[in-house]
């Protein structure tokens, strides 16, 4: 019965044209304002490494200002951390995998007299950068331990860098001039893109990843500039790059690999073990406050779906809602002009049940008509995105499969829902007071 | 076959009770074909509704070929209709957008036949109202003779032991209308029970049986061709259904 019920479905929509072609977009708005914002949300707060993202986490110590929480609040850490914390939690060397980090820049002058020097951001992180958070090699490798520890120069390259300085060729072994300063490549990453860019969300949560990677010593080897926020409580102690690795100002991020909740709790004994030492020494004048934030948590933690994000979401819900009870109406128009078909189809052996199934089946066709219209008028919608906030969203103004999969079935439901009514009462029609009255 | 006895209709509305039916009794035997006439409003339809399990009544008894309409529910009078009755209308009641063979098929579907049973059921029908060549067109390019036969080869397809007809040949000129009513009479020689409600008193000579219907009740029965019937001008003058106030 149901490729019966599907063919008069069509047969309806061919009978009225009309309204069912309005019913069609006033699904079709709903759907594609709701999925575009839902499409930014979803991506904004997916697990950008699910593989591991209950085991990556973020450090926090509470080092700030003992009369003025960070930003303002009593009761949480700074989200980056000193020069100091950052060499000595990593000196420490307490877990399975960690690293430290922080977002510098320089300028990259390529051989060829073609390309132009151009700036490049650069990621300054600890060997262990790479297989925490699985990122992907098109040719070569990441640095070894010891490159951290002899603070070597070596460099490995975006796929984008690579494409850019090289022409894409495999460049592993090349060198190449950053800071003034030749570099020995030894590794060019394959496409990679986290959304969002987990491991550094004060930086810009939906940025590309950086152009360069290298170990972290280089910073104060080169005396790299500070990239992205700085924070400070009070000013360094005296001039200069090296007073301001020596003050308490947060630039800094390290992430640990913690394979168990028994060694998250002992990298957090050592942490406070820690804080409690430099406590003696002077410094860390709050209260004890130190945090362990996996991804998904410190993702939370941080706001990286944006309230305004999350407030037109649900405004975009209400403007469905709105869209579905025109639909209603115009489905209840639809039904009425029928009524002599379902008074007949009544008198001839239907049941109640017969008419709902058939008026369901041409209500789901629809909202699937609607839905794929609706994507279409997402995809302008995240076009519109894109022009609206940038560069920034481009990467999020996307429709994936899943999106797809669910901009088809929420539009099954809600139209389904929104014709359940108009449905029953049809299937409520007296059929001998429609059979006289043709 | 069909025997009501006592039967008793009213339509309520918030201020008023009208008695469609009472004290309504009456029985048809197989291969009867019956005419029932009537005033307008005097319950000829709600009779017929009854019939067809279109409708529930208040009270009373109806059985249908042995089965007490008055305990079904919905469903298995809706099952009873598909696999017992046949439906004719005054305005036949096709669906525009179907085509012939379409219109034909919906109460087979609702019957469960396969597609090899229902292609059968349909060409045999339609060939009976010897409209078989014209099996894809839609209604709208017949004329109303011919629709009302489409009409009668959609009840007849599911080989109902009743074939219940209100004013069958009202939107039909003279000759259509004869020609209609001469399919009917074939139709109950092979031995389909009918009942007919018609205004036309020429009609109602034809059938087997005549029943006439005034206030809700049965008021004559005349089971000779020559019965006695209302005639059209009779109308005007009728008093019409039994309407109280309710306090």
């Amino acid at each position: 019965m149901f490729n019966y019920y599907l063919k008069l479905a069509f047969n309806s929509f061919k009978r009225n044209p009309i309204l069912t072609g309005l019913m069609i977009a006033a699904i079709a708005l709903g759907i594609g304002a709701s999925m575009t914002t839902i499409t930014v949300n979803y991506l904004m707060s997916g697990d950008p490494i699910p593989e591991k993202s209950s085991q990556l986490f973020h450090v926090q110590v509470d080092s700030w200002d003992p009369n003025t929480g960070f930003n303002d609040e009593p009761n949480t850490p700074p989200n980056q951390l000193t020069w100091t914390e950052a060499t000595n939690l990593m000196a420490a060397k307490k877990d399975f995998r960690q690293t430290a980090m922080a977002k510098s820049g320089a300028i990259i002058q390529p051989d060829n007299p073609d390309i132009n020097p151009f700036e490049a951001s650069i990621r300054l992180a600890f060997s262990d950068f790479f297989p925490m958070f699985s990122v992907p090699f098109q040719y070569g490798n990441g640095w070894d331990q010891k490159a951290d520890e002899d603070r070597q120069m070596v460099v490995v390259l975006s796929k984008e860098t690579n494409d850019k300085v090289f022409g894409g060729e495999n460049s592993v072994g090349k060198n190449i001039v950053i800071f003034g300063k030749s570099f020995r490549v030894i590794g060019v990453l394959d496409a990679w893109q986290p959304l969002p860019k987990f491991y550094d969300v004060n930086n810009g949560a939906f940025d590309d990843p950086e152009a360069l990677f290298m170990p972290f010593y280089l910073k104060q080897e080169l005396e790299l500039p500070n990239w992205g926020n700085t924070n400070c409580w009070k000013s360094p102690e005296g001039e200069g790059f090296q007073a301001f690795l020596q003050s308490e100002c947060i630039n800094f991020q390290m992430w640990v690999e913690l394979e168990t909740e028994q060694d998250k709790q002992t990298y957090l004994t050592f942490l406070n073990n820690y804080v409690n030492d430099q406590k003696e020494l002077g410094r860390f004048p709050r209260p004890l406050n130190n945090r362990l934030l996996n991804v998904m948590q410190w993702m939370h933690d941080q706001e990286v779906v944006a309230d305004d994000a999350q407030i037109m979401m649900w405004l975009s819900f209400m403007f469905l809602v709105v869209c579905l009870l025109n639909t209603i109406g115009l489905q209840l128009a639809k039904f009425s002009a029928k009524s002599a078909e379902i008074g007949l189809r009544r008198a001839v052996g239907a049941t109640k049940q017969d008419l709902f199934l058939q008026y369901t089946v041409e209500t789901g066709a629809v909202g699937l008509a609607g839905g794929a219209m609706g994507l279409l008028l997402a995809l302008l919608g995240l076009v519109g995105i894109r022009h609206l906030y940038g560069d920034e969203l481009n990467d999020l103004a996307t429709l994936d499969s899943t999106m797809i999969a669910t901009a088809l079935l929420l539009s099954l439901f809600a139209s389904v829902c929104a014709g359940l009514y108009p449905t029953w009462r049809a299937c409520n029609i007296a059929p001998a007071s429609q059979l006289k009255s043709q | 076959m069909l025997t009501m006895t006592d039967i008793k209709k009213v339509y309520r509305t918030d201020s008023i009770e009208t008695h469609a039916l009472r004290d309504f009794n009456l029985q048809v035997n197989e291969g009867d074909f019956v005419a029932v006439t009537g005033p307008s409003g005097s319950g000829k339809t709600t009779f017929l509704n009854i019939a067809g399990l279109l409708e529930t009544f208040e009270e009373g008894r109806f059985e249908l070929d042995g089965v007490d309409i008055s305990h079904q529910n919905d469903a298995s009078r809706s099952r009873l209709r598909n696999q017992k009755i046949g439906f004719i209308f005054q305005s036949f009641n096709l669906i525009p957008d179907l085509n012939l063979f379409d219109n034909v098929d919906v109460p087979l579907r609702y019957r469960g036949f396969n597609r090899q049973e229902r292609k059968k059921r349909i060409e045999n029908s339609l060939e009976m109202v010897g409209l078989a060549k014209r099996m894809k067109h839609l209604p709208a390019q017949l004329s109303g003779g011919q629709q009302q036969r489409v009409a009668i080869a959609r009840a007849l397809a599911g080989e109902p032991r009743f074939l219940l007809a209100d004013e069958p040949t009202g939107n039909l000129d003279s000759n259509m209308a004869q020609s209609v009513m001469s399919l009917l009479k074939d139709i109950n020689a092979n031995g389909t029970t009918i009942i007919m409600v018609t205004h036309d008193a020429g009609l109602a000579t034809q059938a087997t049986r005549n029943i006439h219907v005034r206030d809700g009740k049965v008021s004559e029965m005349n089971e000779s061709l020559s019965a006695k019937v209302d005639m059209p001008n009779a109308v005007a003058t009728d008093n019409g259904p039994a309407v109280a106030l309710v306090k």
